[in-house]
């Protein structure tokens, strides 16, 4: 008996010592202030050069200046550490005054110089470490702070989505990052970034980092010394499950305050439950169907038919797929700016009812005859394809799939699901050299940064092609109106410069997009102020939500 | 000297095994349709020229014979594992902080399980026929056949209430309130109450049907049989003959059994999201985080040839018949 009590007592000890005892850091505040928030997908690291996740992106949000953010409703831009701008009559000149007397956390002044710094930096490494931000800084021929509340961007051409884009760079102190941006600039993507010796990470936003375990939780505490609306609460921690029921499990038994990106299996129970809140919007993302429109597709050319791709459209019962697949919780799509994207997504164009009568007549009529088994033939073979499925898809899009195979299979049109990991379907659609020769069909879908149309309308650009491009969609006349909404600075005419586009796209169908997934959120009801937007209450828009949140009881 | 050999031998192999490992380890995710530097470039404001500047940064432009020396000639003459391409950190480092919190989290479990295993089965050999045999063999099979991941959902949908379901500790709490090192233990020990209970009950099935074979078989041997002609005590002949003689197997299967003990928590790991190395290999398989999943498979591989080696030397030490 002794000898088991030693046993337990010593391997107690050795577990313990082994996965680490320290105990708490401290942190000095008070009460239960404080909020968790569950999230299934990670911060992968906490340097702006190096990462390429959402939840980081909505860190930086929240430590980081930004000289504009969006507001509520997602679209309109308004002052951030940036209080007011004006613009010179030929657009290429934009002055911005930032906030006087701003400190970061560490008591270093924050000013325009930071800015200047920050702005420079990614433009002199753009082709390099900066690379994942440079895009932000496209067509800026000089940024110059010219006292330390003024900055001055020039750019080469006048565009249009200016404050757009320079929403999504955060600005960082020059006192810690000027050693990093010298020589080759590598050590910009080297410097982990993280708090050090128990100090946070130097931050200039309502919070500032306090701790940070990769893959299990980031810590962030009021900062004191922000230069905008302080925060009602202590500080918030980003919870990581790599499991969303667990999520949904912690959130229910009050281990966890809140959890984003709820699953749509999920919301029901949720919903019953009294002593949470269910947040169902418009989201930003969308499931597609792609149709290979490469000029180099080699085989299976009657796919590039507009007819047969309009009888596919009219074989989709996208109502199904939203009922069955998504259990509700999304809405039928039509174009790739969802309504969630606001003034920018064109409310004439909608999907095509669900007919089989008239996808098959359709096909009659293009003389593509039906054979042995039912299956159409065309150019002598039959009309069967593979789908490129990528993992992202499965769950609900694998019930989607058999909702799409079932009525192709009504009109004479066989698919075959091929699933695979992200990066092998990606490789797949480019096919040789990035011709995107080689696939029929893929599904897939598209989760843009932002609510507006700059980054979704140019993923199809003929000079996407070995990039961003999934469809192998090549339209000068496209490229052309993209460029001309990019400098059209009235924003009615860019509008509808922006809705012709979609009309192109819609009507060519490199994509047939399904539904639009709704924005899923719960919270517990002791908590309000959340601010909810297409990309959630913890996004990259705007420092609202966590600085609005408070404890009701 | 013939002992000496013997381990030469072993170990000859066991380093041999590790070499081939390393190797596959290196050319598997390579092998894989899709491209390392995909993920990373899909940055919302990249530049075009992020996949190239990624894949010379990456050192992917280069031949694969020179990726493959170079990696060879960091690992073994200077022990560095690369560099992580999600975060850019060591790989050293990292997998050293998952491999301590897998560590802590699977010696509970497993010894839980070899515990529990080997009462059960010889219970369970002791009551051959009896409903003790029954309940337990059955328990042992249903829980062996039962997935891991469907065991710890089920804890989690039983005891969210009650215990944690996520992480190793509740560090958002402990920072915000405050806490002294007793808490700390709590905390953890908490944390790891689901999961290790998930591995243990993964686990005993196995342990169980061992113990249980084994001491049956060793029950029906002569020697039992003349213990018992020679009047001796039931308790006796079971305790100092049977289960000394069944030890052998049993042994063999926990040496395994601790060389799996870091693989073995892939999916608990996953389903508690407990920040270890079975979650790590997880992540980087997502991203084709090729240096991190090198490292992450070389820890793995070195734990099961290790404890391998380890099984074989106590096999040669516990039986006479092997002779190397």
């Amino acid at each position: 008996m002794r000898t088991a009590t030693k046993l337990v007592v010593t391997i107690s000890a050795v577990a313990f010592i082994a996965t680490g005892c320290s105990g708490s850091k401290g942190g000095g505040s008070s009460g239960d202030n404080h909020l968790i928030i569950g999230t299934t997908s990670n911060i992968d690291t906490m340097n702006p050069f190096v990462t390429f996740q959402q939840n980081s992106y909505a860190a930086f949000e929240y430590i980081y200046p930004q000289l504009v953010q969006f507001a509520a409703n997602g679209t309109t831009v308004v002052p951030d550490f940036a209080t007011k701008w004006t613009t010179s009559p030929n657009g290429l000149v934009w002055t911005f005054d930032t906030v006087p007397n701003a400190t970061w956390s560490d008591g270093q002044p924050l000013t325009a110089k930071d800015i200047d710094f920050t702005f420079n930096t990614i433009l002199k490494y753009g082709d390099g470490p900066a690379g994942s931000l440079v895009g932000g800084l496209a067509n800026v021929k000089s940024v110059k702070a010219t006292s330390d509340d003024k900055l001055v961007i020039t750019y080469s051409v006048a565009a249009a989505n200016v404050l757009q884009e320079l929403q999504g760079i955060p600005v960082l102190p020059e006192h810690v990052w000027a050693q990093y941006a010298t020589g080759d600039g590598k050590g910009l993507r080297q410097f982990p970034n993280l708090p050090e010796n128990g100090q946070p990470l130097v931050s200039g936003g309502p919070f500032e980092l306090a701790s940070y375990t990769k893959d299990s939780v980031a810590i962030f505490a009021r900062n004191d010394t922000f230069y905008g609306p302080k925060p009602h609460i202590d500080g918030f921690g980003l919870q990581y499950f790599s499991n969303d029921d667990a999520m949904i499990s912690a959130l229910r038994s009050g281990q966890i305050q809140a959890a984003i990106n709820v699953p749509p299996t999920a919301v029901k129970t949720l919903k019953g439950d009294s002593g949470l809140t269910v947040y169902d919007g418009p989201g930003l993302q969308f499931r597609d169907f792609i149709i290979n429109s490469s000029p180099h597709k080699t085989q299976n050319l009657e796919l590039l038919d507009p007819r047969v791709r309009m009888a596919m459209e009219y074989a989709i019962d996208r109502t199904s797929i939203v009922q069955t697949a998504w259990l509700g919780y999304a809405k039928p799509g039509a174009t790739i700016l969802p309504p969630a994207a606001g003034i920018w997504s064109d409310p004439s164009i909608k999907p095509l009812p669900f007919d089989i009568d008239k996808a098959n007549a359709i096909l009659d009529a293009a003389g593509y005859a039906k054979g042995s088994g039912g299956i159409r033939v065309a150019n002598g073979h039959p009309m069967s394809y593979t789908v490129l499925f990528a993992k992202d898809e499965s769950g609900a899009g694998d019930t989607a799939f058999q909702i799409i195979q079932n009525g192709f299979k009504q009109i004479g049109i066989q698919i075959t699901q091929r699933k695979e990991d992200n990066d092998a379907v990606n490789t797949a659609i480019l096919g040789d050299n990035n011709t995107y020769n080689k696939f029929d069909l893929a599904m897939w879908d598209w989760y843009p940064c932002c609510p507006v149309p700059d980054f979704i309308l140019s993923v199809v650009q003929c000079n996407e092609f070995g990039n961003w491009s999934d469809t192998g969609y090549c339209n000068p006349a496209y490229d052309k109106l993209y460029k001309a909404q990019g400098l059209e600075r009235n924003l009615k005419k860019r509008e509808q410069i922006v809705y012709q586009m979609q009309k192109i796209l819609y009507d060519d169908r490199p994509y047939i997009v399904l539904s639009n997934d709704d924005t899923l959120n719960a919270w517990s009801t002791q908590w309000d102020g959340f601010v909810e937007g297409p990309l959630g209450l913890f996004n990259n828009l705007s420092k609202a939500s966590l600085t609005e949140v408070h404890r009701v009881s | 000297m013939h002992r000496a050999d013997y381990v030469i031998k072993r170990a000859f192999f066991a380093l041999m095994t590790v070499f081939v490992a390393i190797t596959i380890n290196f050319l598997l995710f390579r092998a894989l349709p899709g491209s390392a530097v995909a993920n990373f470039a899909r940055a919302p404001h990249a530049s075009p020229q992020l996949k190239e500047e990624l894949t010379k940064e990456f050192g992917l432009d280069q031949p694969l014979l020179k990726q493959y020396g170079l990696y060879l000639n960091q690992l073994i003459f200077h022990g560095n594992m690369g560099i992580s391409f999600a975060d850019n950190q060591p790989v050293t480092s990292e997998l050293a902080g998952k491999l301590r919190n897998t560590i802590g989290m699977v010696t509970v479990g497993t010894v839980l399980a070899i515990s529990i295993g080997i009462v059960t089965g010889f219970v369970s050999a002791w009551r051959r026929g009896g409903a003790v045999d029954a309940v337990s063999t059955n328990t042992a099979i249903i829980a062996y056949a039962l997935p891991t991941q469907f065991i710890g959902m089920m804890l989690i949908f039983l005891f969210a209430k009650y215990l944690p379901t996520a992480g190793m500790r509740n560090e958002v709490n402990n920072f915000f309130s405050g806490g002294n090192t007793w808490d700390s233990i709590k905390d953890i020990g908490t944390h790891m109450i689901l999961p290790a209970l998930t591995l243990a009950l993964t686990l005993f099935g196995e342990y169980t049907l061992v113990v249980r074979s084994s001491m049956l078989e060793t029950l029906g041997e002569d020697y039992v049989l003349t213990a018992r002609a020679k009047g001796l005590p039931q308790r006796r002949i079971v305790v100092s003959h049977a289960l000394r003689n069944a030890m052998l197997p049993i042994a063999t299967l926990v040496a395994l059994s601790l060389g799996f003990i870091v693989a073995g928590a892939i999916l608990v790991e996953i389903v508690f999201s407990w920040p270890g190395i079975g979650q790590a290999v997880y992540e980087a398989v997502a991203t084709r985080d090729y240096p991190m999943l090198q490292g992450a498979f070389l820890v793995l591989t070195l734990s099961v040839v290790f404890f391998n080696f380890i099984a074989d030397l106590i096999y040669f030490r516990l039986d006479p018949r092997i002779t190397g």
